[in-house]
C-alpha cells in the first residue's frame, strides 16, 4: 500500500518536475496539486471518505480544470499564427540564426579540413585551415556559446594566424606539413599526440569521398558557428553558395542587441531594443511581432511571439462590426436550434419508449435495437448520408423521388435559409432520438407499478396516468440529461459544420456568416479561416460560450427544479 | 522508522528522471502520404549507408500533415522534413517552421512555376517534387472531339442532356467551389491578389474587377441553360463519371486513377477558352518537401533534399509511385507518352499558382459564398463578388 503511494508520487511528482522543465507550468502545477491531494487524503484519517474520489478527482483536474484553466489563459494572449514562440525564443532567433546575417562580399574564402583518423575513419576532431588573401589561418572546433536547453544556438571558433611552421593553440603546438606551402599542399597538421588528416577541400577530387563526413561536421558544429578573425576584426561563418556547396564567408549579423534612448509617455529612457545593424534603426516590437523597415519604407514582418493581450481579444468580440453585425441572428438561431432539437427529439424518443415500455408489445427487443441503430451508426457516416443521399437537391432520395411522387416540388435542402435550418434540425433530431428513448426507457421502469395500480383503483384514465404519473416522475429524472443535451446542442459544430458548414450563406453579409451557422461554427470561421488560426481569440469566445450556456443551463435548473427532488429524498 | 519509507521514492525518482534524460542519435524523420513512403524508404536506405544516419519515412495522412506539424514543430518536434502542398508555405513561414532552402545544383531544371510557387518573401522554402492544375476530362463514348471554347462545350452539354434525357449529364462540375469556378474566373482577366516583385500584395483584390465579374457570368450562364445545377458537387461529380454517367467533367490528376480503374474510356484536355484566344486558366497547386527550421537536422534535412531527392532518377521514381506532373523539365521528357499528363501539363501550362499566403484562406470561404448565392440566383454576379471582396477584405485585415 505505502509502496504503491510512494510509486505513484514519484511518477506524478517526476512527471510534474519534467512539465515544468519543458516549460508547461500549469501542467506540472495540475500534477503537483493532485498528488499532494491524494497524499493528503491517504495520510490524513480525517480525509478517509475522499479517497474514494481520488480516480475521479484526478481525471477531473486533468480534463476538465486544467484544459479550463489553459483556456482562460489563452483568452488573454495572442497565441495564434504567427505567435507561436515566447519572446525570447523569437529574440535568440533574430539575434543568433544563421538565416539572419549576410555575407559581406561573395568571395568564398578559402578552406580545407583536417581530421583525425581512427582505422582510416575519419572523426570529429578537426581543425580547419583558412586561406584569407595569401594569408593561412587555423580554426579550431568551435564551442557552445549560447545555449537553449539543450538545444546550442551558437558556437565561436578562434582562428590563429599561420606564421611559422608552428602554430600555438591555447598552449598547444600544431605542426604543418610540409611547410610552407598553400593550402592544397599542405596534408598533415601534427600536434603532440594526435596526426591530423586532410579530410575534405572543395576542389580536391581525391578527398570528395569524404564529403559525407564534411556534411556531418557542419551538421554538428559548423552550421551555427561562427568563427572571429582578429586581424580583420571580421566574422567567418560557413553558408551555401548560389553553386549549392557550402562554403566560409565574411559574415555579419543583420540583427544585435544595442542600448537606445527610447521615448515613453515623454519620457527618454535607455532601454535594450534589437537593430538593424545595415540600417542601424531599431526594430518596431508590437503586440508580439518584431518588424523591420525595408528600403521603401514599408514595415517587414519577421517573427512573432506569444504575448499577453490583455483584454483585447475579449473587447474586440463586442467591437468588431463582423462579429456584433449578425451575432443576434446567429445567437437566436442557436438557442432555436438547440431547443427544437431536444424538444423533439425528446419527444419522438419519448414515444418510443413509451410504446416499448408497453409489455404487451411483441418484438419489443428487435424494435429496440433498430430503434438504436441511428446512435450506433458512426457521426460522420449519419450526416454525409443524409447531406449527400437523402438530402442532395438533385440526387437526393427526398427531391428525386419521395417529394415528386407526393406531387409536391423539390426543396432547397441547403439553399433556402428556412429548409436548410429544418435539415439541421431533423438530422440532429435522427441521431439523438435514440439517446432520449434510452434515458426516458430506463427512467419509465424506475416507476414503481403502485402508483399505477393505486390509479387504476381511483379510476383514471391512461392520459391521466401519463399527465399525473408518468410524466412528471420521468421529469425528475430526465430533465438535467435534456438540460446537458441542450448545452452540447449549443456547441454542435460537428453537425453544422459537416451538413452543410452553415450555409446558405447570408446575402449581403460582409462576414462569412451563413444562416444556420451557431456561435461555435461561425467563431470558428472567424478564427481559423481568416489569416491562419487565432488560439488567443477563440479562447476568449470559448469563454463567453461557457458563460452564456453555463448561464442558460443554471436558469433551467432553477425553472425545472430539476435538483429539488433529489435533494428531498 | 517512518524515514524509511522515503528511500523507495528517491529511488523512483532517480528512475524516473534518468530515463527522461536519454541520449538521442540523430535521425531524419519524414511525414509524407502513402504513395512516397516506398521511394523515400529505399532513399533512406542508401543515405544512411553513406552517411550512417538513419531515415525514419512516417506515413501520416496528408490533411494531417500541416496540423501536426504546427503543433509539434514550435516544441522542438515533429518531422524534419515533410511533403506537403505550397499554399502552405505561407502560414509555417509566419509561423516560423520552415528553413529557406538555399541555392542546389540543378535547380535550373525546375519548373519555374514549381519553384515560384514555393518561394515567399524573396526565399525558396521547399523543393518541388509535382505540380497539378484541374483539366477537362471526357467520356470517349458521348465526346469524340472536345470542344475547343465554351461556345462549342455548351452546346455539346446540351445535346447529350437531350439525347439521353438526364440520364447522362453533358457537363458537371462542383458548382459552388471557387477552385473549380476559377479557371473562368481568373481567365476572364480576374486575379486574387496582385502580383509584384516583392510578392503578392494581399491589399489589392482582383476578385470583383469586369474580368471577374464576365467569369463569373458565364458560370451562372451555365447554371441558367441548365447544365450545371445548383447541387453540383464533387462527390456527385465523381461518382457519376465512374459510373459513365457524365460526359465532361472539370477534375484534377488525383481523380484519373479511379476513373481508369471504372474502365471508362476517358481524355484529358485543355478547358475550353472561355472565347476565342482567351484560354482558362486554373490554379496550378505544387507538392513539395519542405524544412522545419527547429529541426537539430537541418544542415543533413537539405543535404537528402538536394542530393538524393532532387535528382531525375528519384523524381521519376516519385512519378511511377503518384503520377502528377513532374516538377524538373527533363523528367516531363520522360514520361511524355502519358497522354493524360500531356493534357494536365497543357493545362498547367495556361494556369496561375495559387497564392501560398495564409490570407488565401479567407478566400475560399467567401468566394465559395459568393458562387453560392450567384448559382442560386439570390445575388447578381456583381453585388456577390462585391461583398465576397468586402469579407475577405474584413477576414484579413483583423
Amino acid at each position: 500500500m505505502w509502496l504503491l503511494l510512494i510509486a505513484f508520487n514519484a511518477l506524478f511528482i517526476g512527471a510534474g518536475v519534467y512539465l515544468v522543465q519543458n516549460s508547461y507550468y500549469e501542467l506540472g502545477a495540475i500534477l503537483f496539486i493532485a498528488s499532494f491531494l491524494i497524499d493528503l487524503f491517504i495520510i490524513n484519517p480525517r480525509a478517509y471518505p475522499y479517497r474514494y474520489t481520488i480516480p475521479a478527482l484526478i481525471f477531473l483536474l486533468l480534463l476538465v480544470v486544467y484544459p479550463i484553466c489553459f483556456t482562460i489563459k489563452t483568452a488573454f494572449t495572442n497565441y495564434g499564427t504567427g505567435h507561436i514562440f515566447t519572446r525570447q525564443e523569437a529574440v535568440e532567433r533574430l539575434l543568433y540564426d544563421p538565416n539572419y546575417t549576410y555575407a559581406e562580399s561573395e568571395e568564398a574564402i578559402g578552406f580545407k579540413v583536417f581530421s583525425v583518423f581512427e582505422d582510416s575513419k575519419p572523426t570529429d576532431d578537426f581543425i580547419l585551415l583558412f586561406d584569407i588573401n595569401g594569408e593561412l589561418y587555423l580554426g579550431d572546433v568551435p564551442s557552445p556559446s549560447k545555449q537553449r536547453g539543450k538545444e546550442i544556438l551558437l558556437r565561436e571558433g578562434k582562428t590563429y594566424k599561420v606564421t611559422s611552421e608552428e602554430v600555438s593553440v591555447d598552449g598547444k603546438v600544431f605542426k604543418l606539413s610540409p611547410f610552407p606551402e598553400s593550402l592544397e599542399n599542405i596534408n598533415m597538421i601534427v600536434s603532440a599526440d594526435k596526426e591530423y588528416k586532410s579530410l575534405y577541400a572543395l576542389d580536391d577530387p581525391a578527398l570528395q569521398k569524404n564529403a559525407y563526413h564534411f556534411i556531418m561536421l557542419v551538421q554538428k558544429y559548423l552550421a551555427n558557428a561562427e568563427y572571429l578573425n582578429q586581424d580583420q576584426g571580421k566574422i567567418i561563418g560557413i553558408r551555401v553558395d548560389t553553386d549549392g556547396k557550402w562554403k566560409f564567408f565574411f559574415v555579419e549579423r543583420l540583427y544585435r542587441l544595442a542600448y537606445r534612448e527610447i521615448e515613453e509617455d515623454g519620457k527618454v529612457s535607455q532601454k535594450m531594443v534589437i537593430v538593424n545593424t545595415r540600417t542601424n534603426e531599431p526594430l518596431i516590437e508590437d503586440k508580439g511581432s518584431f518588424y523591420d523597415i525595408d528600403e521603401n519604407g514599408n514595415q517587414v514582418f519577421l517573427i512573432g511571439y506569444t504575448a499577453w493581450v490583455g483584454l483585447e481579444n475579449f473587447l474586440r468580440i463586442f467591437t468588431d462590426k463582423r462579429i456584433s453585425g449578425p451575432f443576434m441572428n446567429i445567437f437566436v438561431w442557436t438557442i432555436m436550434w438547440s431547443l427544437f432539437s431536444v424538444l423533439l427529439s425528446f419527444l419522438i424518443g419519448l414515444v418510443f419508449a413509451l410504446a416499448l415500455n408497453n409489455e404487451r408489445l411483441r418484438g419489443r427487443n428487435v424494435y429496440r435495437t433498430l430503434l438504436i441503430i441511428p446512435w450506433a451508426v458512426p457521426y460522420f457516416i449519419s450526416v454525409l448520408t443524409w447531406k449527400n443521399g437523402i438530402l442532395n437537391e438533385t440526387y437526393g432520395i427526398l427531391n428525386k423521388i419521395i417529394l415528386p411522387f407526393l406531387g409536391l416540388d423539390p426543396v432547397k435542402w441547403f439553399n433556402d435559409q428556412y429548409w436548410a435550418k429544418l435539415a439541421c434540425i431533423i438530422v440532429n433530431t435522427w441521431l439523438t432520438f435514440p439517446y432520449m428513448m434510452t434515458i426516458s426507457l430506463g427512467a419509465l421502469q424506475s416507476i414503481p407499478d403502485e402508483l399505477y395500480e393505486v390509479a387504476a383503483i381511483d379510476g383514471a384514465g391512461k392520459w391521466q396516468n401519463f399527465r399525473h404519473i408518468t410524466f412528471p416522475l420521468l421529469l425528475t429524472v430526465v430533465a438535467p440529461l435534456l438540460i446537458s443535451s441542450f448545452a452540447f446542442t449549443f456547441n454542435n459544430f460537428t453537425l453544422i459544420y459537416l451538413l452543410n458548414s452553415g450555409g446558405p450563406p447570408m446575402v449581403g453579409a460582409t462576414t462569412p456568416a451563413g444562416h444556420t451557422d451557431i456561435l461555435i461554427s461561425y467563431v470558428y470561421k472567424l478564427a481559423f479561416e481568416g489569416r491562419g488560426q487565432e488560439f488567443g481569440f477563440a479562447s476568449a469566445i470559448s469563454v463567453i460560450i461557457f458563460v452564456l450556456v453555463g448561464g442558460i443551463s443554471l436558469l433551467n435548473f432553477k425553472i425545472s427544479g430539476a435538483f429539488e427532488e433529489i435533494r428531498n429524498e | 522508522m517512518k524515514s524509511f519509507k522515503f528511500l523507495p521514492l528517491i529511488l523512483v525518482f532517480i528512475l524516473v528522471f534518468s530515463s527522461i534524460s536519454a541520449a538521442q542519435t540523430p535521425e531524419i524523420t519524414i511525414w509524407c502520404s502513402e504513395k512516397q513512403v516506398d521511394i523515400l524508404q529505399k532513399l533512406g536506405e542508401e543515405f544512411k549507408a553513406e552517411y550512417g544516419v538513419s531515415v525514419n519515412v512516417q506515413y501520416v495522412e496528408f490533411g494531417s500533415i500541416k496540423p501536426n506539424f504546427l503543433t509539434a514543430a514550435p516544441q522542438g518536434k515533429g518531422a524534419d522534413i515533410i511533403v506537403g502542398a505550397h499554399d502552405w508555405v505561407g502560414e509555417l513561414v509566419i509561423n516560423g517552421l520552415l528553413e529557406p532552402v538555399p541555392p542546389f545544383e540543378g535547380q535550373e531544371t525546375f519548373y519555374s512555376t514549381a519553384l515560384d510557387a514555393f518561394s515567399y518573401g524573396g526565399n525558396l522554402y521547399g523543393l518541388p517534387y509535382s505540380m497539378e492544375a484541374i483539366a477537362l476530362i471526357y467520356n470517349k463514348e458521348y465526346v469524340e472531339e472536345p470542344p475547343k471554347n465554351m461556345e462549342e462545350l455548351i452546346n455539346i452539354a446540351k445535346r447529350i442532356d437531350a439525347t439521353y434525357k438526364g440520364e447522362v449529364r453533358g457537363f458537371i462540375t462542383s458548382a459552388a467551389e471557387f477552385y473549380y469556378a476559377a479557371p473562368f474566373i481568373l481567365g476572364s482577366g480576374g486575379y486574387v491578389f496582385k502580383e509584384t516583385p516583392e510578392g503578392l500584395d494581399v491589399t489589392d483584390i482582383g476578385l470583383a474587377s469586369p474580368g471577374a465579374i464576365k467569369g463569373a457570368e458565364l458560370w451562372k450562364r451555365l447554371v441558367d441553360e441548365g447544365i450545371l445545377t445548383t447541387g453540383d458537387n464533387y462527390e456527385i461529380m465523381d461518382s457519376l463519371f465512374k459510373e459513365g454517367k457524365a460526359a465532361m467533367i472539370i477534375n484534377g490528376p488525383w481523380a484519373v486513377k479511379a476513373y481508369k480503374d471504372a474502365g471508362i474510356d476517358y481524355g484529358v484536355a485543355l478547358i475550353p477558352d472561355l472565347e476565342e484566344g482567351l484560354p482558362a486558366k486554373p490554379f496550378v497547386g505544387v507538392q513539395g518537401f519542405m524544412i522545419n527550421a527547429k529541426s537539430p537536422n537541418k544542415v543533413l534535412a537539405r543535404d537528402f533534399l538536394v542530393n538524393f531527392i532532387a535528382t531525375k532518377d528519384t523524381m521519376h521514381k516519385i512519378y511511377l509511385a503518384d503520377p502528377r506532373l513532374p516538377s524538373r523539365e527533363d523528367v516531363l521528357s520522360l514520361v511524355e507518352d502519358d497522354p493524360d499528363i500531356v493534357g494536365f501539363t497543357q493545362s498547367a501550362a495556361n494556369g496561375t499558382p495559387m497564392p501560398n499566403v495564409m490570407e488565401m484562406a479567407a478566400v475560399w470561404g467567401a468566394m465559395n459564398d459568393a458562387l453560392n448565392l450567384i448559382i442560386n440566383g439570390k445575388a447578381s454576379p456583381e453585388d456577390a463578388l462585391i461583398n465576397a471582396v468586402e469579407t475577405i477584405k474584413a477576414q484579413i485585415g483583423k
